[in-house]
């Protein structure tokens, strides 16, 4: 089963600074048929003005990724971690019992872009913590490339939660096959170009939630950048 | 000094009580290690959806000055403890841990 969400019906924020589509309820923006999937509670594509961001805040219990697609993010938080990331990184924070953060964009003169994604945690109460890694972009080229996984390694970063985070770049007309285990879920979200899915064609911007289907190709109508989430 | 007690959901930060905004009693006390809430409310839609999203809440406590920076102070809820008391039109909330910050110590 597969249920496509596009780009265009998917609601918007403008805070002038902060230009955000949502794909979940997230702040004022509440749809109770759109409060998540799965253990995912937020996707959010953010785009934040140059030297503006998220002021100091807390979290909970909450495995927190923000994955950058253009620009620099910094990202300072209560334990002492102080980063950078840029295109090619990804952070990743355990809530747990608790932390207080900032995420600003670093640069001033280019904007931010970044997907944000939430995921309740396998374990609540956990010492939080906080993990910055790097993986090789050139690796994302027709393949699926794990980037945050609770399987790390030195360019995954680990995640508390029983789940994988791909990102792909897929030339056109190449196919990518995707096996899923039972009673998994994959949410796709196009990032650029367009991919086609168990017959459904995907524009940039639009996802898709996928459930009770063992084995799928990927097919990129046109040359296309990705993220696929295998999760429980 | 301005103490304004808040409840905020943790997914975007809605306001779902803010003292400064509504004319709520509220009270904290010691509770073992930890501290007890306990908030005079009628029943209301804001009380259901405290309720449904219990697992998903901010609780802070703010301290504003006319002559110092605001101290925040963020609590960690108990898992499973936030409860409504219809009869008594009293919601309690338990937190186990807390953060305090000044927001102005973190560089923007």
């Amino acid at each position: 089963m597969i249920n496509v969400f596009p780009a265009a019906e998917r609601h918007s924020v403008d805070l002038g600074w902060l230009r955000s589509r949502p794909s979940f309820s997230f702040g004022q923006y509440y749809d109770p048929n759109r409060t998540g999937f799965g253990v995912l509670r937020v996707c959010n594509d953010d785009f934040v003005d140059p030297g503006r961001g998220f002021g100091a805040h807390p979290h909970s219990d909450m495995e927190i990724v923000s994955i950058v697609l253009n620009g620099k993010i910094r990202h300072e938080d209560n334990l002492g971690n102080s980063v950078v990331s840029s295109f090619g990184e990804v952070q990743r924070m355990s809530a747990g019992s608790g932390v207080i953060h900032t995420e600003f964009n670093a640069s001033e003169d280019e904007e931010l872009r970044l997907l944000q994604l939430w995921f309740m945690p396998k374990e609540r109460g956990v010492t939080p913590s906080y993990e910055a890694s790097r993986y090789d972009t050139d690796k994302l080229n027709n393949a699926l490339l794990p980037v945050v996984s609770d399987n790390a390694s030195e360019q995954v970063a680990w995640i508390g939660q029983n789940m994988t985070i791909y990102l792909s770049k897929l030339e056109q007309g190449k196919q990518l096959p995707y096996e899923t285990a039972e009673g998994r879920k994959l949410y796709l979200y196009v990032i650029e170009g367009r991919l086609n899915v168990l017959g459904q064609a995907l524009s940039e911007g639009d996802t898709a939630q996928i459930e009770q289907v063992g084995a799928l190709e990927l097919e990129a109508a046109e040359s296309v950048f990705f993220m696929l989430i295998d999760l429980p | 000094m301005k103490q304004t007690f808040l409840i905020k959901h943790a997914v975007g930060g809605r306001s779902f009580i803010d003292s400064s905004k509504h004319d709520i009693k509220y009270e904290v006390s010691s509770q073992g290690e930890g501290w007890l809430f306990t908030i005079d409310v009628p029943h209301s839609d804001i009380v259901e959806e405290i309720l449904a999203l219990k697992d998903e809440l901010n609780v802070f406590m703010f301290q504003e000055y006319e002559d110092k920076p605001t101290l925040k102070t963020w609590y960690y809820v108990e898992n499973g403890s936030v409860r409504y008391d219809k009869e008594q039109g009293r919601l309690t909330i338990a937190a186990s841990s807390c953060i305090e910050y000044y927001p102005h110590e973190y560089s923007t």
